[in-house]
């Protein structure tokens, strides 16, 4: 199968002004100015096969949004080789543009003033998309979105997550193959998220669409997405399944404990004496939380022990959110 | 073609938001008239004073204003790219346009048209008659021809120098006040260059060639005949600015830096 996006080596710098403090430093400023450069994509190389859903994440300024408006055709890359759907996004971009789909999330496509439908037909025009191709496609975009009332009202009367829909509507109208989102369910509430994500999923599976999403929502991406490319400072630090992430990188179960009679940390400790299992208490609710290895064996016998001494209330097993792995990561770095 | 198609479908979507806001829509018409007019008085109470201005009369006067009324009109309507900067470059629209299949500058234009001030030009060609009759001047069947391809050439030389100053905000992070600035050289266009003196002579002409909007093609009409040449440049000059600008707006495109989210 082809390759939706190859990356080689790609680099993205900015001149960024540093200016001089006080007065004196403000006419020196007139005169010469001092830069430096800032990379803000560092030599990065990813490949990404058609069909795929991938998840972009990164902190503010990690370099996400330079990288997706590279791969738009937006920016011009300093250095460095990007070929999407075949082509150089920049170089022909006229050409390019109408074989993909972009969402920017903060960002809007659709003309302010006029109803949605007369956005799409304008979009539609703009795209060359025949009527055919319009009516096929567009009626299942909108049913599933479940976009039909809103159609003939102008964009700005709509709210956050009825334009949302919109927009992705919008984005599709001619069926690109490759869809970047940037950021396509901030601010949305999680009725609205369930529906982009679950329509997204229809989108690919139906039309093997690539997907390339960047989001702070890291939900979106476990539903999403089975593999990430994780970004810092201009470099990949991760590129792989969300799994092997979670594998790698979880550390290990949290079992929680309510009991019916009073327990201290010590009887507990007296208990689990012989495998290694850390507890701790919450002083509020008396819950006490065993951290424990991710082994299913050592969990089973951890539990075993507590339930033959103790009377029981409740239990829960949690595992370690992909956000606290991931800010993990960012705390302490890939070693 | 393509272009031609797309730019009747933004017309008549243009069309159906104005009307919906039709109050709107006469006091623009009415605010451009009063301001055709505040110049035009201007024009008459200049020559209360004086019968003949570097040779030129009243009426003469009166025509080239109304002749640069046209290109101008088509101009406004067409090239609102006045706020450029603040519009695409810092609210980082421009990285919406960049993501659909027609040219950039193209697609502005489209986006930002307002045909109203197209009404400018009805006026225009109306003072042109009336100062025309007063001046005796007759029609021939090449005018219409020519009038219509010095309007063109004035309105691409206007577009031309605006677009070109556009682009500056690809090279500088800074605002400029050159675009109000711009607009006040532009009205020198409307007079007869021979007034002034030979530098802002050449600049009108060659360098930020106004000039080329109103008096020279005006010229050709009035039967000054030693003005002929400059007002069959017209087209040319027109052409050739408007062709750097395209160039210069590409080359500008490659360095944009977009707007951080």
């Amino acid at each position: 199968m082809n390759d939706a996006i190859t990356v080689r080596n790609l680099k993205k710098e900015f001149k960024a002004y540093s200016s001089r403090s006080g007065l004196k430093g403000a006419f020196r400023d007139l005169l010469t100015r001092n830069y430096k450069i800032v990379p803000a994509v560092n030599n990065i190389s990813f490949q990404v096969k058609q069909g795929e859903m991938v998840g972009y994440i990164g902190e503010n300024g990690a370099g996400k949004s330079t990288t997706i408006k590279m791969l738009t055709g937006i920016l011009t890359p300093t250095t460095g080789e990007v070929i999407v759907n075949g082509m150089n996004p920049h170089k022909d971009r006229e050409k390019f543009v109408s074989t993909i789909g972009v969402v920017f999330g903060q960002r809007s496509q659709l003309w302010w003033d006029i109803a949605v439908q007369e956005s799409f037909r304008l979009l539609k025009k703009v795209y060359k998309v025949s009527d055919e191709q319009y009516d096929s496609h567009m009626a299942h975009v909108i049913r599933t979105l479940d976009i039909e009332p809103l159609l003939d009202k102008p964009v700005r009367k709509l709210s956050l997550g009825q334009r949302m829909r919109c927009e992705l509507a919008a984005a599709l109208i001619h069926n690109p193959p490759l869809l970047f989102l940037d950021e396509p369910t901030i601010g949305l509430d999680v009725l609205v998220k369930l529906k982009i994500r679950e329509f997204l999923k229809e989108i690919n599976e139906k039309y093997n669409t690539t997907i390339l999403l960047t989001t702070h929502d890291l939900s979106d991406i476990e539903a999403l997405c089975e593999r990430v490319v994780m970004l810092d400072e201009g470099k990949i630090i991760y590129d792989g399944a969300l799994k092997s992430l979670k594998e790698k990188w979880g550390e290990g179960k949290e079992i929680e404990f309510q009991f019916l009679e009073d327990v201290t940390l010590n009887d507990l400790n007296r208990i689990t004496a012989s495998s290694e299992v850390k507890w701790e208490k919450d002083e509020k609710e008396a819950i006490f939380t065993a951290f424990a290895e991710d082994n299913d064996e050592l969990i089973s016998l951890l539990i075993a022990k507590v339930v033959a001494d103790l009377k029981v209330k409740d239990i829960n097993i949690k595992e370690t959110s992909t956000e606290e792995i991931i800010r993990n990561i960012y705390d302490r770095g890939i070693s | 073609m393509f272009y031609i198609a797309i730019f009747f479908q933004y017309v008549a979507q243009y069309m159906k938001t104005r009307m919906q806001y039709r109050a709107d829509l006469f006091v623009e018409i009415f605010s451009d008239l009063l301001f055709q007019a505040v110049n035009l008085i201007f024009i008459l109470v200049v020559f209360g004073h004086t019968e003949l201005l570097g040779g030129w009369t009243r009426d003469e006067i009166i025509f080239i204003y109304g002749f640069f009324l046209v290109p101008y009109a088509l101009f406004s309507s067409f090239f609102n790219i006045w706020d450029f900067n603040e519009r695409y470059i810092v609210k980082g629209e421009l990285d919406r346009i960049l993501t659909r299949p027609i040219h950039s500058l193209f697609q502005i234009v489209l986006e930002r048209m307002e045909l109203e001030s197209l009404f400018g030009a009805v006026t225009g060609i109306a003072v042109m008659i009336y100062a025309g009759n007063s001046l005796g001047l007759g029609i021939t069947w090449t005018d219409p021809f020519l009038f219509f391809l010095f309007v063109i050439g004035g309105m691409l030389v206007y577009g031309g120098i605006f677009v070109l100053i556009a682009c500056i905000s690809f090279w500088a992070d800074a605002r400029t006040s050159i675009m109000p600035m711009m607009y006040n050289i532009g009205n020198y266009g409307r007079y007869p260059v021979d007034i002034y003196n030979s530098v802002i002579r050449f600049v009108l002409t060659w360098v930020l060639p106004f000039a080329f909007v109103g008096v020279y093609p005006a010229s050709y009409f009035l039967g000054k005949e030693e003005w002929f040449l400059y007002s069959f440049l017209t087209p040319v000059i027109g052409i050739v600015f408007f062709g750097i600008s395209i160039l210069t707006w590409n080359s500008g495109v490659k360095r944009y830096r977009g707007a951080g989210n």
